[in-house]
């Protein structure tokens, strides 16, 4: 007996595994299930067991049919995969074509640097601090220690307002408005708009940016000051760079310098970008003069600082290439489109 | 670990204060993790004698008892508990007495009636302890003060104890640090040893096998002793700190492991085999497991051992699993009268590996794990003999058996006041570092040139360092870089082995209060407006807006292209003394010329589908000063999308506009506004929107004049597409948003169910009012109303229009009925109706 069910279990696994269609799988439900099947019939047999046996057998019936159904149930799951894979399978579109998408606008190249800028210097203890563009001329000469009869403050270099005031040739005002303000010890950028009287040509704007920082604390040094300028030079420009700072002369600084760093276009070997000389000048820097300390009620015996600042433009010139400064104020959207594509 | 604070004070006077007690041992580095006061227990809780117990008959374990209770008749009481029985002091509640959560009655139970109650000490608050009632020393008089039994009040302390303070897992170790952290003098327990009496007769053979996982074992032999139930104190001692009571024997090692943080075993001496039959003395061999050894724990479990697993053994079998537990042969019973007590060092990794692989930790496997020092094991077995005398009597036979093959040599260590300085952030001063380390224990030595790491030998400290300075071998120029202070390191401090774990005691001891704020720094910053400022960028940039930097100038005569006023621009504008040109003589009162200019500039260069934007300053001139703004505007056209070959693009319409603006405000978290039509001279009459906050307009869309786009050389009917603009006020709109945060928000516990209403609605009526006003007729209910369809088709009637709204009813509090919806929805169409005489379709 139990030979005689496992040969009957084996033919149906055989016979639903042949099976290809839903039809197949109902004729064969029909033989191993139905009214005339082996598993039915053997039901009708269960009468003539002794009863002792009955209880075994019974289970033994039971199991083939539970075995039958679910292997027919597999199957019929089978072929419907099978079925759905052959319609989409029949049904391959072109993939080829383009998908579909609103595109991300821009950011505009002096916006995205600034915003690099930003996140340098804030990432290295910095904090921002803004003033207005509209300044008067104790914030932007006398208080940066600039001589009553500078030539910077002709009219020739200065755009003057109607009300006396003027609009601001650097951002050091935001210096000197921090410190009017807040005690030391201070660590502050301020970007922000410049104005001078320069007709616009290939490194001029009328309108430009600038950045500058301070840091006044006790126990700046020069050190501090190179520091902050090659880090600054590195995250932005990449890890080769190198910086240097050169004598040079500022009211509101002493000592004062200029700085530079290795030609980004030539890597200092000397080209075109950088007149062969294989550095490029980034802009001004120095130690707080200890007169500007002293306008602004700050003891130059017990706190010291530095400032440098540059131009946002030159630093977007040089890291995408663009030749012209006017280029970044026509905005033609095929140029800020170029910007659809930088990540900040 | 748990402490009781009247313990602890027999080894330190405390703060009367407890919250200073509390943050004292917090702020120095024990973390107190739970305070639990004992109060008093009130009059009517008195020691009693259960005179008599007698089973309730029908009952399976009531007892009915007489209980003398030291004033007047015996009481009779009923009592389950199990452990009842004639002749024990125990604790009864009288009648009337209110106790934690449960106030004493006569009751009456199985006809039987009980005048008070005898306590659990989980009735009383003092454990968790509820297998039986309280069973107090016999000799305790009926009638005495439990609170005087118990030392109550009393506050029970919950330590966390951090891995590296083994020398803490002990009353007197953490009246150690409190002496150090307070200044107030540590009381030892006064220990002696005491000399055994020489006894041939009573003698152990001590073999130590295995010096590497056992440094030190040492045992002392008792004889004659009285195993019996522990004195009061002791067990009022061990209960407060989350012990159970046993035997003097066994409580007597208790009591000094929490005393002085160091565990201890006791074996029943009579029950220890001889190594050599021959020669008769029972012996204690510390040993490794042999393979596959069987040992029968303590609390009755067989364990299959290995070598690894360092045991106790006497001659024949493992009697003790090293550090973790005893075995039960040759436990204490009330047979015993000799002992063997155990004072001992095992190595912490031992200890953990053993404990790790037989699952079983203990009192004693933790402290081990943690390392301790066998310098005190002998002090620690004086302290528990001095105990053993004093609770169970008997003699002590012999010196102490003590196998410690490497004594522990001295160790110094340096510690340089610069150092603390550099690493710490203040001065401290020589006197308060030796006054800090001496109460923890060290011993200052004396001053000298710094050496790092330990040393074992004070000669090689040099008083003078001034040579090495002068021949530039110091790395410090500075006298005081290289002055440092010589401390002998306490044995019980194995922790402390560099000059950092010693500035790390200086600093907590000192309290980390001390250490100054470095630099006050102000903050200058506007965090907010810079996020809000390119929260603004950002969203119109993601639109496939292209951001455009303009000059800060102004041509007036472009203002009029406007159609502005000139007398009313004048008044703002500020001209320039010295300009390049007369089209940039002014400052700029807006950015929507420039950016029309530059949308000229672009369609002239064949761009049809532009979106354009600035977030910039304007300036203008209020009476004699000037103000600055921050001000945003944009300006499309064309299509939203860019072509793309599945689907025909669609001409930008105001819903879009008005959506983006709309996105933009939810992003900014800005909810309050209302919205009306908005008079610009340059927006045509009917697509315009403002959006008021109060009565500020913070942002406007609409479209542009046609006549306005022609003024600034642009023919809208020659191109066949509308300009729309948007306009933002910035600094009001961070203004708005400062000092809002996100919350979140609980997640509805309850399913929405949503429901659509289609009507007819005379045209005038506007959505918002509807939508409003279906909210407002269940705002707690209603959680959403929303459009999804409208039609003005065939269909509808001549000055109507067809509306579907999707309205979703929530209940925070519960799932709605079917039926509780429909109440809803039917209130919300009878307010329909009587607002606007609207009928469902």
């Amino acid at each position: 007996m139990q030979e005689q069910l496992r040969e009957a279990a084996e033919q149906a696994r055989t016979a639903i595994a042949a099976c290809q269609t839903n039809n197949d799988i109902l004729n064969a439900k029909a033989r191993y299930l139905g009214k005339k099947s082996l598993v039915n019939s053997l039901y009708g047999k269960l009468k003539d067991i002794p009863p002792e046996d009955k209880p075994a057998f019974g289970q033994a019936i039971n199991e083939l049919r539970a075995g039958i159904e679910k292997l027919l149930a597999e199957r019929e799951l089978e072929l419907k995969d099978r079925l759905q894979e052959e319609q989409d399978a029949a049904q391959a579109q072109d993939l080829s074509l383009p998908g579909n998408f609103r595109p991300r606008g821009s950011l505009h190249p002096l916006t995205i640097i600034r915003r690099r800028i930003e996140d340098i210097f804030m990432g290295l203890g910095f904090e921002i601090a803004e003033g207005p563009d509209i300044d008067d001329e104790f914030h932007n000469f006398d208080a940066l220690n600039t001589p009553p009869d500078h030539p910077s403050r002709n009219l020739a270099d200065t755009f003057y307002l109607e009300n006396g005031c003027l609009l601001r040739t650097q951002t050091s005002t935001v210096q000197v408005r921090v410190m009017e303000k807040y005690p030391p010890p201070i660590h502050i950028i301020s970007p922000g708009r410049c104005y001078r009287n320069d007709k616009p040509d290939p490194s001029h704007s009328p309108v430009f940016h600038q950045l500058e920082a301070l840091v006044v604390d006790k126990g700046v040094s020069m050190a501090d000051l190179k520091d902050t300028l090659q880090n600054f030079a590195q995250i932005m420009f990449g890890e080769d760079v190198r910086s240097r700072i050169r004598p040079h002369f500022f009211p509101f600084t002493e000592p004062s310098a200029e700085m530079d760093i290795s030609c980004v276009s030539c890597q200092g070997k000397g080209c075109r970008v950088c007149k062969n000389s294989g550095w490029l000048e980034l802009g001004g820097a120095g130690m707080v003069d200890p007169a500007v300390f002293k306008m602004l009620g700050i003891d130059p015996e017990i706190y010291s600082g530095y400032a440098l600042g540059f131009g946002v433009e030159r630093i977007a010139m040089l890291k995408y290439n663009i030749p012209d400064m006017r280029i970044l104020f026509e905005n033609d959207v095929r140029m800020l489109r170029q910007f659809s594509g930088e990540v900040l | 670990m748990i402490i009781s604070c009247r313990w602890l004070s027999r080894y330190i006077e405390l703060p009367a204060d407890l919250n200073l007690l509390v943050q004292t041992l917090t702020f120095s580095g024990i973390e107190v993790e739970a305070v639990k006061p004992l109060p008093e227990l009130p009059a009517g809780v008195v020691a009693a004698k259960v005179l008599s117990a007698e089973p309730i008959p029908g009952t399976d374990h009531l007892q009915v008892c007489s209980v003398e209770f030291g004033a007047g008749e015996p009481a009779q009481v009923v009592c389950g508990a199990p452990n009842c029985k004639a002749g024990m002091i125990s604790v009864l509640a009288l009648p009337g007495t209110e106790l934690p959560g449960l106030t004493i009655k006569t009751a009456t139970l199985r006809g039987v009636e009980s005048r008070g109650m005898l306590c659990s000490e989980r009735e009383l608050g003092l454990s968790d302890n509820h297998a039986g009632i309280i069973e107090l020393d016999a000799s305790t008089p009926a009638g005495s003060s439990v609170n005087e039994i118990y030392e109550l009040p009393d506050t029970i302390l919950e330590l966390e104890i951090t891995p590296n303070r083994p020398d803490l897992l002990g009353y007197t170790g953490i009246a150690r640090d409190l002496s150090a952290s307070l200044g107030k003098p540590l009381r030892l327990p006064p220990v002696e040893h005491l000399p055994g009496e020489p006894s041939e007769e009573t003698a152990l053979t001590l073999v130590l096998e295995d010096p590497l996982k056992c440094p030190r074992y040492t045992a002392r032999l008792l004889d004659g002793v009285n195993v019996k139930e522990s004195p009061q104190w002791l067990k009022t001692a061990l209960v407060k700190s989350g012990l159970r009571p046993i035997n003097n024997i066994v409580d007597v090692t208790n009591f000094v492991m929490l005393e002085l943080g160091h565990p201890l075993h006791a074996f029943d001496y009579g029950k220890l085999q001889p190594l050599d039959p021959s020669d008769g003395h029972p012996a204690v061999v510390a040993r490794q497991a042999r393979p596959e050894e069987e040992f029968v724990a303590l609390d009755g479990k067989n364990l299959r051992l290995n070598p690894g697993d360092l045991v106790i053994a006497d001659g024949r079998d493992a009697s003790a699993l090293a550090g973790v537990m005893g075995g039960k042969d040759t436990a204490i019973s009330a047979a015993t009268t000799s002992i063997v007590l155990e004072a001992a060092c095992f190595q912490p990794g031992s200890i953990r590996a053993t404990s790790y692989k037989h699952k079983l930790s203990t009192d004693s496997s933790y402290r081990f794990e943690r390392h301790l020092s066998p310098h005190y094991v002998d002090l620690v077995s004086d302290r528990a003999v001095q105990l053993f005398l004093e609770t169970a009597g008997g003699k002590v036979c012999n010196e102490l058996y003590d196998a410690w093959p490497e004594p522990l040599k001295p160790r110094y260590l340096a510690v340089r006041p610069c150092r603390f300085r550099q690493l710490i952030g203040y001065e401290l001063a020589g006197e308060e570092i030796i006054r800090y380390l001496e109460a923890l224990g060290c011993e200052f030595i004396q001053y000298g040139a710094w050496i790092d790491g330990l040393i074992e030998d004070t000669s090689l400290i040099h008083c003078h360092h001034l040579e090495e300075e002068k021949a530039g071998k110091t790395e410090f120029s500075e006298i005081d870089c290289v002055h440092s202070l010589f401390f002998r390191i306490p044995p019980q401090r194995v922790d402390i082995t560099r000059e950092a774990d010693l500035l790390e005691e200086l600093a907590r001891l000192a309290g980390y209060e001390r250490i100054p704020r470095k630099k006050e720094a102000p903050r200058i910053m506007d965090r907010h407006a810079f996020r809000i400022r390119r929260g603004i960028e950002d969203w119109f940039a993601d639109a496939s807006f292209h951001e455009t930097l303009n000059y800060s100038f102004c041509d007036p005569a472009q203002l009029a292209d406007l159609a502005l006023e000139p007398a009313e621009t004048e008044a703002k504008l500020f001209r320039l003394v010295n300009p390049q040109s007369s089209n940039q003589s002014a400052m700029r009162i807006t950015l929507l010329p420039q950016l029309l200019d530059n949308l000229r500039y672009n369609l002239n260069h064949g761009e049809r589908n532009l979106k354009l934007m600035e977030l910039g300053k304007v300036y203008l001139k209020e009476g004699d000063s000037q103000a600055e703004y921050l001000s945003f505007a944009a300006v499309l056209t064309g299509k939203m999308d860019p072509e793309h070959w599945s689907a025909a693009g669609k001409a930008i319409d105001f819903y879009q506009v008005k959506g983006l603006v709309e996105g933009l405000l939810r992003l900014l978290g800005v909810q309050e506004t209302n919205t009306a039509a908005l008079e610009r001279p340059w927006l045509s009459a009917g697509d315009n929107l403002g959006f008021y906050a109060e009565d500020r307009v913070i942002a406007s869309c609409g479209r542009l004049k046609t006549r306005v786009a022609q003024n600034f050389g642009i023919d809208l009917t020659l191109l066949k597409q509308d300009i729309w603009v948007i306009e933002l006020d910035v600094d009001l709109l961070i203004d708005l948003t400062r000092g809002r945060e996100k919350i979140f928000r609980e997640l509805p516990r309850h399913p929405a169910v949503t429901r659509d209403l289609s009507f007819l609605i005379k045209t005038g009526v506007a959505y918002a009012e509807i939508a409003a006003a279906i909210k407002a007729v269940n705002p707690d209910l209603i959680r959403d109303v929303s459009i999804f369809d409208q039609y003005l088709g065939q269909q509808v009637p001549e000055g109507f229009r067809s509306m579907s709204l999707r309205i979703v009813v929530q209940d925070s509090e519960k799932t709605l009925t079917d039926e509780r919806v429909d109440q809803v929805l039917a209130s919300v169409r009878e307010m329909l109706f009587r607002a606007w005489q609207i009928n469902m379709r």
